[in-house]
Protein backbone atom coordinates (compact mmCIF):
# COMPACT_ATOMS: atom_id res chain seq x y z
CA UNK A 1 0.00 0.00 0.00
CA UNK A 2 1.70 3.59 -0.91
CA UNK A 3 1.17 5.81 2.07
CA UNK A 4 0.98 9.32 0.53
CA UNK A 5 0.63 12.12 3.06
CA UNK A 6 -3.06 13.82 3.52
CA UNK A 7 -1.55 17.40 3.08
CA UNK A 8 -0.46 16.11 -0.25
CA UNK A 9 -3.52 15.26 -1.32
CA UNK A 10 -5.28 18.40 -0.95
CA UNK A 11 -2.51 20.72 -2.31
CA UNK A 12 -4.78 21.09 -5.59
CA UNK A 13 -7.84 22.41 -3.04
CA UNK A 14 -5.52 26.00 -2.17
CA UNK A 15 -7.08 26.20 1.18
CA UNK A 16 -6.35 23.32 3.31
CA UNK A 17 -4.11 24.57 5.75
CA UNK A 18 -1.56 22.04 8.06
CA UNK A 19 -2.47 21.90 11.95
CA UNK A 20 0.14 20.57 14.76
CA UNK A 21 0.54 17.29 14.91
CA UNK A 22 0.01 16.72 11.05
CA UNK A 23 -3.39 16.78 10.73
CA UNK A 24 -4.58 19.65 7.99
CA UNK A 25 -8.15 21.36 8.64
CA UNK A 26 -10.53 20.93 5.08
CA UNK A 27 -13.92 20.91 4.58
CA UNK A 28 -16.16 16.93 4.89
CA UNK A 29 -16.24 17.86 0.56
CA UNK A 30 -12.32 18.40 0.70
CA UNK A 31 -11.65 15.22 2.85
CA UNK A 32 -14.02 13.39 0.45
CA UNK A 33 -12.08 14.32 -2.03
CA UNK A 34 -8.42 13.61 -1.00
CA UNK A 35 -9.54 10.36 -0.43
CA UNK A 36 -10.58 9.90 -3.61
CA UNK A 37 -7.27 11.28 -4.85
CA UNK A 38 -5.72 8.62 -2.22
CA UNK A 39 -7.89 5.52 -3.86
CA UNK A 40 -6.83 6.36 -7.67
CA UNK A 41 -3.50 6.75 -6.84
CA UNK A 42 -2.50 3.79 -4.82
CA UNK A 43 -4.42 1.27 -7.08
CA UNK A 44 -4.67 1.32 -10.55
CA UNK A 45 -8.04 -1.03 -10.37
CA UNK A 46 -10.28 1.88 -8.68
CA UNK A 47 -12.64 3.75 -11.36
CA UNK A 48 -14.61 6.72 -9.86
CA UNK A 49 -18.39 7.21 -12.17
CA UNK A 50 -21.59 8.30 -11.40
CA UNK A 51 -24.03 11.39 -12.78
CA UNK A 52 -22.22 14.58 -13.54
CA UNK A 53 -18.99 13.09 -11.26
CA UNK A 54 -16.21 13.59 -14.34
CA UNK A 55 -16.52 16.58 -16.23
CA UNK A 56 -18.21 18.69 -13.95
CA UNK A 57 -16.48 17.67 -10.57
CA UNK A 58 -20.29 16.98 -9.11
CA UNK A 59 -23.08 18.49 -8.09
CA UNK A 60 -21.23 18.92 -4.59
CA UNK A 61 -17.52 19.63 -5.86
CA UNK A 62 -16.75 16.02 -4.36
CA UNK A 63 -14.77 14.83 -7.08
CA UNK A 64 -13.53 17.97 -8.57
CA UNK A 65 -9.95 17.63 -10.26
CA UNK A 66 -10.13 13.39 -10.61
CA UNK A 67 -11.22 13.57 -14.00
CA UNK A 68 -8.52 15.65 -15.04
CA UNK A 69 -6.04 14.32 -12.61
CA UNK A 70 -6.57 10.38 -13.60
CA UNK A 71 -8.33 10.98 -16.92
CA UNK A 72 -11.84 9.53 -18.74
CA UNK A 73 -10.74 6.00 -18.46
CA UNK A 74 -10.83 6.23 -14.65
CA UNK A 75 -13.67 8.49 -13.91
CA UNK A 76 -16.25 9.20 -15.97
CA UNK A 77 -19.87 10.64 -16.66
CA UNK A 78 -22.52 7.80 -16.70
CA UNK A 79 -26.10 8.01 -18.51
CA UNK A 80 -28.62 8.88 -16.04
CA UNK A 81 -29.93 5.44 -14.97
CA UNK A 82 -28.78 4.48 -11.30
CA UNK A 83 -29.53 0.95 -12.39
CA UNK A 84 -26.61 0.68 -15.22
CA UNK A 85 -24.61 2.53 -12.91
CA UNK A 86 -24.51 -0.39 -10.26
CA UNK A 87 -25.04 -3.14 -13.00
CA UNK A 88 -21.66 -1.88 -14.41
CA UNK A 89 -19.84 -1.18 -10.92
CA UNK A 90 -21.20 -5.13 -10.46
CA UNK A 91 -19.58 -6.23 -13.46
CA UNK A 92 -16.33 -4.32 -12.93
CA UNK A 93 -15.71 -6.14 -10.02
CA UNK A 94 -16.42 -9.23 -11.25
CA UNK A 95 -13.49 -8.72 -13.81
CA UNK A 96 -10.59 -7.26 -11.07
CA UNK A 97 -11.49 -3.88 -10.95
CA UNK A 98 -12.44 -1.75 -7.43
CA UNK A 99 -15.34 0.46 -8.50
CA UNK A 100 -16.17 3.59 -6.50
CA UNK A 101 -19.92 4.61 -7.73
CA UNK A 102 -21.65 7.32 -7.00
CA UNK A 103 -25.20 7.25 -6.68
CA UNK A 104 -26.18 11.34 -7.13
CA UNK A 105 -28.82 11.53 -4.50
CA UNK A 106 -30.28 9.02 -1.32
CA UNK A 107 -33.73 9.03 -3.62
CA UNK A 108 -31.90 8.42 -6.44
CA UNK A 109 -30.80 5.06 -5.24
CA UNK A 110 -34.66 3.37 -5.66
CA UNK A 111 -34.12 2.83 -9.54
CA UNK A 112 -30.29 1.21 -8.38
CA UNK A 113 -32.14 -1.33 -5.91
CA UNK A 114 -32.64 -3.88 -7.71
CA UNK A 115 -28.42 -4.55 -8.57
CA UNK A 116 -27.18 -3.58 -5.21
CA UNK A 117 -30.14 -6.29 -3.21
CA UNK A 118 -30.39 -8.86 -6.22
CA UNK A 119 -26.36 -8.56 -7.69
CA UNK A 120 -24.19 -6.19 -5.31
CA UNK A 121 -24.75 -7.77 -1.97
CA UNK A 122 -25.19 -11.49 -2.88
CA UNK A 123 -22.60 -12.26 -5.65
CA UNK A 124 -19.89 -13.29 -3.51
CA UNK A 125 -22.50 -15.14 -2.00
CA UNK A 126 -23.74 -17.15 -4.54
CA UNK A 127 -20.62 -18.00 -5.74
CA UNK A 128 -19.29 -19.53 -2.76
CA UNK A 129 -16.79 -16.60 -2.29
CA UNK A 130 -15.06 -17.66 -5.64
CA UNK A 131 -16.34 -13.64 -6.82
CA UNK A 132 -15.67 -10.84 -4.45
CA UNK A 133 -17.29 -7.17 -4.74
CA UNK A 134 -14.98 -4.54 -3.51
CA UNK A 135 -17.49 -1.64 -5.00
CA UNK A 136 -17.98 1.18 -2.19
CA UNK A 137 -21.34 2.84 -3.50
CA UNK A 138 -20.93 6.90 -2.49
CA UNK A 139 -24.29 7.89 -1.57
CA UNK A 140 -24.74 11.65 -0.74
CA UNK A 141 -27.64 11.10 2.58
CA UNK A 142 -29.73 12.62 4.86
CA UNK A 143 -31.55 15.86 4.85
CA UNK A 144 -30.74 19.28 5.72
CA UNK A 145 -30.15 21.58 2.77
CA UNK A 146 -33.74 22.72 1.90
CA UNK A 147 -33.76 20.63 -1.61
CA UNK A 148 -36.41 18.97 -3.55
CA UNK A 149 -38.03 15.78 -3.30
CA UNK A 150 -35.87 12.91 -3.74
CA UNK A 151 -32.64 14.84 -1.94
CA UNK A 152 -33.29 14.47 1.62
CA UNK A 153 -34.09 11.06 2.75
CA UNK A 154 -32.18 8.31 5.15
CA UNK A 155 -31.93 4.78 3.29
CA UNK A 156 -29.66 3.28 6.17
CA UNK A 157 -32.37 1.09 7.68
CA UNK A 158 -32.89 -0.44 3.98
CA UNK A 159 -29.07 -1.24 2.87
CA UNK A 160 -28.55 -2.32 6.63
CA UNK A 161 -30.94 -4.48 6.51
CA UNK A 162 -29.32 -6.51 3.17
CA UNK A 163 -27.73 -9.75 4.10
CA UNK A 164 -23.87 -8.74 2.30
CA UNK A 165 -24.02 -5.39 2.60
CA UNK A 166 -21.96 -2.60 5.26
CA UNK A 167 -23.08 0.54 5.65
CA UNK A 168 -21.55 3.44 7.11
CA UNK A 169 -21.91 7.16 7.56
CA UNK A 170 -19.08 9.44 8.61
CA UNK A 171 -19.97 12.81 10.79
CA UNK A 172 -16.56 14.59 10.31
CA UNK A 173 -14.17 15.40 7.51
CA UNK A 174 -11.70 12.92 9.13
CA UNK A 175 -13.88 10.20 9.68
CA UNK A 176 -15.40 11.08 5.86
CA UNK A 177 -11.36 10.77 4.87
CA UNK A 178 -10.65 7.58 6.70
CA UNK A 179 -13.89 5.85 6.64
CA UNK A 180 -14.00 6.15 2.63
CA UNK A 181 -10.65 4.68 2.91
CA UNK A 182 -11.25 1.84 5.05
CA UNK A 183 -14.42 0.65 2.80
CA UNK A 184 -12.56 0.96 -0.67
CA UNK A 185 -9.92 -0.53 0.69
CA UNK A 186 -12.14 -3.80 1.61
CA UNK A 187 -12.94 -6.59 -0.22
CA UNK A 188 -16.67 -6.56 0.54
CA UNK A 189 -19.18 -3.84 -1.24
CA UNK A 190 -20.02 -0.98 1.24
CA UNK A 191 -23.04 1.69 0.99
CA UNK A 192 -20.75 4.44 2.10
CA UNK A 193 -23.60 7.48 3.27
CA UNK A 194 -22.37 10.89 3.11
CA UNK A 195 -24.13 13.59 5.14
CA UNK A 196 -24.79 16.65 2.79
CA UNK A 197 -25.42 19.17 5.27
CA UNK A 198 -21.91 18.58 6.31
CA UNK A 199 -20.07 18.88 3.61
CA UNK A 200 -19.04 22.39 4.14
CA UNK A 201 -18.21 21.69 7.72
CA UNK A 202 -14.32 21.71 8.83
CA UNK A 203 -12.52 19.97 10.68
CA UNK A 204 -8.61 18.76 11.06
CA UNK A 205 -8.23 14.87 9.25
CA UNK A 206 -5.15 13.79 10.27
CA UNK A 207 -2.82 10.81 9.68
CA UNK A 208 -4.30 7.35 10.96
CA UNK A 209 -2.29 4.56 12.46
CA UNK A 210 -3.77 2.05 10.00
CA UNK A 211 -1.43 4.47 7.33
CA UNK A 212 1.49 4.16 9.13
CA UNK A 213 4.05 1.69 8.51
CA UNK A 214 3.22 -2.16 10.48
CA UNK A 215 -0.01 0.25 12.08
CA UNK A 216 -3.15 -1.87 12.87
CA UNK A 217 -6.11 -1.56 10.44
CA UNK A 218 -9.09 -0.08 12.85
CA UNK A 219 -11.54 -3.04 12.81
CA UNK A 220 -14.89 -2.15 10.43
CA UNK A 221 -17.68 -1.58 12.85
CA UNK A 222 -15.79 0.42 15.60
CA UNK A 223 -18.54 3.37 17.24
CA UNK A 224 -16.86 6.31 18.43
CA UNK A 225 -17.61 8.02 21.53
CA UNK A 226 -17.38 11.66 20.90
CA UNK A 227 -18.12 12.95 24.42
CA UNK A 228 -17.87 11.43 27.33
CA UNK A 229 -20.90 11.88 30.01
CA UNK A 230 -22.50 9.61 32.97
CA UNK A 231 -26.18 10.34 33.26
CA UNK A 232 -27.75 9.14 29.44
CA UNK A 233 -26.05 8.40 26.18
CA UNK A 234 -26.87 9.39 22.99
CA UNK A 235 -26.12 7.62 19.92
CA UNK A 236 -26.28 9.28 16.32
CA UNK A 237 -24.69 9.03 12.58
CA UNK A 238 -24.18 11.27 10.12
CA UNK A 239 -25.97 14.77 10.36
CA UNK A 240 -27.31 14.06 13.61
CA UNK A 241 -24.28 13.51 15.32
CA UNK A 242 -23.64 17.33 15.86
CA UNK A 243 -27.48 18.06 16.76
CA UNK A 244 -26.26 15.39 19.53
CA UNK A 245 -23.49 17.21 20.62
CA UNK A 246 -25.26 20.63 20.66
CA UNK A 247 -27.90 18.62 22.55
CA UNK A 248 -25.09 17.76 25.00
CA UNK A 249 -23.54 21.85 25.55
CA UNK A 250 -27.37 22.55 25.85
CA UNK A 251 -28.07 19.67 29.23
CA UNK A 252 -24.49 20.32 30.42
CA UNK A 253 -26.16 24.07 31.53
CA UNK A 254 -28.91 22.32 33.61
CA UNK A 255 -26.28 20.04 34.93
CA UNK A 256 -26.89 16.35 33.13
CA UNK A 257 -24.08 14.89 31.91
CA UNK A 258 -24.95 13.03 28.32
CA UNK A 259 -22.68 10.85 26.45
CA UNK A 260 -22.71 11.16 22.81
CA UNK A 261 -21.59 8.24 20.56
CA UNK A 262 -21.37 8.69 16.82
CA UNK A 263 -22.36 4.88 15.37
CA UNK A 264 -20.36 5.59 12.50
CA UNK A 265 -20.71 2.13 10.90
CA UNK A 266 -24.18 1.09 10.68
CA UNK A 267 -23.67 -2.50 9.67
CA UNK A 268 -22.35 -3.84 11.67
CA UNK A 269 -23.24 -1.92 14.84
CA UNK A 270 -20.86 -1.99 17.18
CA UNK A 271 -23.50 -3.35 20.12
CA UNK A 272 -20.34 -4.10 22.84
CA UNK A 273 -19.62 -0.06 22.31
CA UNK A 274 -23.44 0.71 23.19
CA UNK A 275 -23.62 -1.95 26.11
CA UNK A 276 -20.48 -0.58 27.63
CA UNK A 277 -21.56 3.07 27.36
CA UNK A 278 -24.91 2.42 28.49
CA UNK A 279 -23.17 0.37 31.19
CA UNK A 280 -21.87 3.28 32.71
CA UNK A 281 -24.89 5.68 32.00
CA UNK A 282 -27.43 3.46 32.07
CA UNK A 283 -30.02 5.36 29.84
CA UNK A 284 -30.17 5.75 26.11
CA UNK A 285 -31.23 7.75 23.48
CA UNK A 286 -31.04 7.41 19.74
CA UNK A 287 -31.85 10.00 17.19
CA UNK A 288 -31.97 10.03 13.90
CA UNK A 289 -33.70 11.82 10.28
CA UNK A 290 -35.38 8.63 9.19
CA UNK A 291 -38.86 7.95 9.97
CA UNK A 292 -39.81 6.11 13.25
CA UNK A 293 -40.98 3.00 12.26
CA UNK A 294 -38.68 0.12 11.57
CA UNK A 295 -35.93 2.82 11.21
CA UNK A 296 -32.45 1.88 12.24
CA UNK A 297 -32.87 2.89 15.80
CA UNK A 298 -34.76 0.19 16.42
CA UNK A 299 -32.24 -2.19 15.92
CA UNK A 300 -29.88 0.08 18.48
CA UNK A 301 -32.60 -0.01 20.56
CA UNK A 302 -33.15 -3.97 20.53
CA UNK A 303 -29.34 -4.47 20.44
CA UNK A 304 -28.96 -2.05 23.38
CA UNK A 305 -31.81 -3.63 25.56
CA UNK A 306 -30.67 -7.32 24.68
CA UNK A 307 -26.75 -6.37 26.07
CA UNK A 308 -27.68 -4.43 28.58
CA UNK A 309 -30.92 -4.98 30.27
CA UNK A 310 -30.42 -5.34 33.64
CA UNK A 311 -28.59 -1.85 33.20
CA UNK A 312 -30.78 0.34 31.89
CA UNK A 313 -32.92 2.99 34.43
CA UNK A 314 -35.14 3.39 31.77
CA UNK A 315 -36.44 2.14 28.31
CA UNK A 316 -34.50 3.08 25.03
CA UNK A 317 -35.86 6.29 24.09
CA UNK A 318 -36.14 6.99 19.89
CA UNK A 319 -36.29 10.79 18.45
CA UNK A 320 -36.48 10.36 14.68
CA UNK A 321 -38.06 11.94 11.64
CA UNK A 322 -41.50 11.56 11.62
CA UNK A 323 -43.75 8.40 9.10
CA UNK A 324 -44.48 11.01 6.24
CA UNK A 325 -42.50 11.00 3.06
CA UNK A 326 -39.21 13.22 3.48
CA UNK A 327 -40.80 16.84 3.56
CA UNK A 328 -40.13 19.89 1.09
CA UNK A 329 -37.42 22.37 1.99
CA UNK A 330 -39.51 24.78 3.92
CA UNK A 331 -40.75 21.97 6.54
CA UNK A 332 -37.39 20.39 7.31
CA UNK A 333 -36.99 22.19 10.63
CA UNK A 334 -40.90 20.52 11.37
CA UNK A 335 -39.57 17.14 10.35
CA UNK A 336 -35.80 16.59 11.60
CA UNK A 337 -35.22 16.05 15.63
CA UNK A 338 -34.41 19.45 17.12
CA UNK A 339 -32.72 20.53 20.64
CA UNK A 340 -36.36 20.10 22.51
CA UNK A 341 -37.64 16.90 20.87
CA UNK A 342 -33.95 15.44 22.10
CA UNK A 343 -34.20 16.96 25.46
CA UNK A 344 -37.39 15.85 25.92
CA UNK A 345 -36.59 11.98 25.45
CA UNK A 346 -33.27 12.67 27.63
CA UNK A 347 -36.19 13.53 30.46
CA UNK A 348 -37.77 10.91 29.94
CA UNK A 349 -35.35 8.60 30.72
CA UNK A 350 -34.18 10.82 33.54
CA UNK A 351 -37.79 10.78 35.57
CA UNK A 352 -38.52 7.21 34.31
CA UNK B 1 -11.05 27.99 -7.37
CA UNK B 2 -11.96 25.70 -10.73
CA UNK B 3 -13.12 27.41 -14.27
CA UNK B 4 -16.06 26.84 -15.61
CA UNK B 5 -17.11 28.50 -19.27
CA UNK B 6 -20.73 28.94 -20.34
CA UNK B 7 -21.24 28.20 -24.38
CA UNK B 8 -24.66 29.85 -26.04
CA UNK B 9 -27.02 27.02 -25.14
CA UNK B 10 -29.76 25.78 -28.00
CA UNK B 11 -32.60 28.35 -27.86
CA UNK B 12 -35.09 26.17 -29.54
CA UNK B 13 -37.42 26.65 -32.21
CA UNK B 14 -34.30 26.11 -34.79
CA UNK B 15 -32.45 29.11 -33.76
CA UNK B 16 -29.17 28.97 -34.42
CA UNK B 17 -27.54 32.58 -33.25
CA UNK B 18 -28.22 35.24 -31.09
CA UNK B 19 -26.62 38.72 -30.87
CA UNK B 20 -25.30 40.04 -27.52
CA UNK B 21 -28.03 43.03 -26.67
CA UNK B 22 -26.13 43.90 -22.97
CA UNK B 23 -24.13 42.48 -20.46
CA UNK B 24 -25.37 42.44 -17.26
CA UNK B 25 -21.82 41.74 -15.41
CA UNK B 26 -18.52 42.23 -16.38
CA UNK B 27 -15.35 40.68 -15.43
CA UNK B 28 -14.74 40.84 -11.58
CA UNK B 29 -18.30 40.79 -10.80
CA UNK B 30 -19.56 37.95 -8.78
CA UNK B 31 -22.85 36.34 -9.64
CA UNK B 32 -24.98 34.18 -7.96
CA UNK B 33 -26.98 31.30 -9.53
CA UNK B 34 -30.04 31.73 -11.65
CA UNK B 35 -28.89 35.67 -11.32
CA UNK B 36 -29.51 38.35 -14.86
CA UNK B 37 -26.34 36.66 -16.81
CA UNK B 38 -26.45 38.13 -20.15
CA UNK B 39 -29.26 39.70 -22.73
CA UNK B 40 -29.90 38.20 -26.30
CA UNK B 41 -31.64 39.41 -28.94
CA UNK B 42 -32.70 36.26 -31.45
CA UNK B 43 -34.70 36.35 -34.57
CA UNK B 44 -37.61 35.72 -32.49
CA UNK B 45 -37.48 37.85 -29.36
CA UNK B 46 -34.99 39.21 -26.65
CA UNK B 47 -34.12 36.89 -23.75
CA UNK B 48 -32.57 37.03 -20.04
CA UNK B 49 -30.23 34.42 -19.79
CA UNK B 50 -29.50 33.73 -16.46
CA UNK B 51 -25.84 32.73 -14.83
CA UNK B 52 -25.73 28.62 -14.62
CA UNK B 53 -23.28 29.00 -11.86
CA UNK B 54 -22.45 31.29 -8.76
CA UNK B 55 -18.96 32.45 -8.92
CA UNK B 56 -16.55 35.60 -10.10
CA UNK B 57 -17.29 36.40 -14.14
CA UNK B 58 -12.95 36.47 -15.10
CA UNK B 59 -13.92 36.62 -18.75
CA UNK B 60 -16.54 37.89 -21.48
CA UNK B 61 -15.85 36.10 -24.88
CA UNK B 62 -18.30 38.32 -26.63
CA UNK B 63 -19.05 41.91 -26.93
CA UNK B 64 -22.14 43.87 -26.75
CA UNK B 65 -23.87 43.51 -30.74
CA UNK B 66 -21.40 41.15 -31.75
CA UNK B 67 -23.40 37.37 -32.97
CA UNK B 68 -22.79 34.62 -31.53
CA UNK B 69 -23.60 31.18 -32.66
CA UNK B 70 -25.16 28.08 -30.42
CA UNK B 71 -22.27 26.20 -28.60
CA UNK B 72 -19.66 29.78 -28.62
CA UNK B 73 -18.46 30.38 -25.58
CA UNK B 74 -20.18 33.30 -23.67
CA UNK B 75 -18.45 33.76 -20.48
CA UNK B 76 -15.79 32.14 -18.30
CA UNK B 77 -16.67 31.88 -14.36
CA UNK B 78 -14.40 31.30 -11.10
CA UNK B 79 -16.93 29.15 -9.29
CA UNK B 80 -16.76 29.14 -5.40
CA UNK B 81 -14.31 26.96 -3.79
CA UNK B 82 -17.24 24.93 -1.89
CA UNK B 83 -20.34 26.04 -4.07
CA UNK B 84 -23.04 23.12 -4.00
CA UNK B 85 -25.56 23.28 -7.50
CA UNK B 86 -28.16 22.02 -5.16
CA UNK B 87 -29.44 22.58 -2.14
CA UNK B 88 -27.99 25.10 0.33
CA UNK B 89 -26.90 24.73 4.09
CA UNK B 90 -29.80 27.07 6.43
CA UNK B 91 -27.22 28.98 8.78
CA UNK B 92 -28.41 27.19 12.08
CA UNK B 93 -29.92 29.94 13.53
CA UNK B 94 -31.94 27.22 16.10
CA UNK B 95 -28.29 25.66 17.78
CA UNK B 96 -28.67 26.91 21.16
CA UNK B 97 -32.80 27.43 20.91
CA UNK B 98 -34.51 25.23 23.58
CA UNK B 99 -37.09 25.93 25.65
CA UNK B 100 -37.01 22.15 27.71
CA UNK B 101 -35.48 22.31 30.84
CA UNK B 102 -33.69 18.99 32.19
CA UNK B 103 -33.98 17.89 35.92
CA UNK B 104 -30.66 15.95 36.64
CA UNK B 105 -31.53 12.37 38.48
CA UNK B 106 -31.22 12.47 42.30
CA UNK B 107 -27.80 10.44 43.17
Amino acid sequence: MTVTPVNAECASTGSAHEEPGGAVEMSMREAINSALHTALREDPRTLVFGEDVGRLGGVFRVTDGLWHTFGEDRVFDTPISESAIIGAAVGLAMNGFRPIPELQFDGFAYPAVDQIVNQLARMHYRTRGAVTMPVTVRLPSFGGIRAPEHHGESLEALFAHVPGLTVVAPSTPHDAHHLLLRSVRTDDPVIYLEPKARYWDRGPVGRRNDEAPGGTVEPIGASRVVRAGRHATLIAWGAMVRRCLQVADLAAEDGVELEVIDLRWLKPIDADGLAASVARTRRAVVVHEAPLTAGLGAEVAALVTERAFRDLAAPVQRVTGYDVPYPAGPLEPRYLPTNDRVLLAVQRTLEY
Amino acid sequence: MTERTFTLPDLGEGLVEARVLEWRVAPGDRVGRNEPLVELETAKSAVEIPSPHAGVVTRLHVEEDQLVRVGDTLVTFDLERDSGIVGTVPEEAERTERRVRLRPPEE
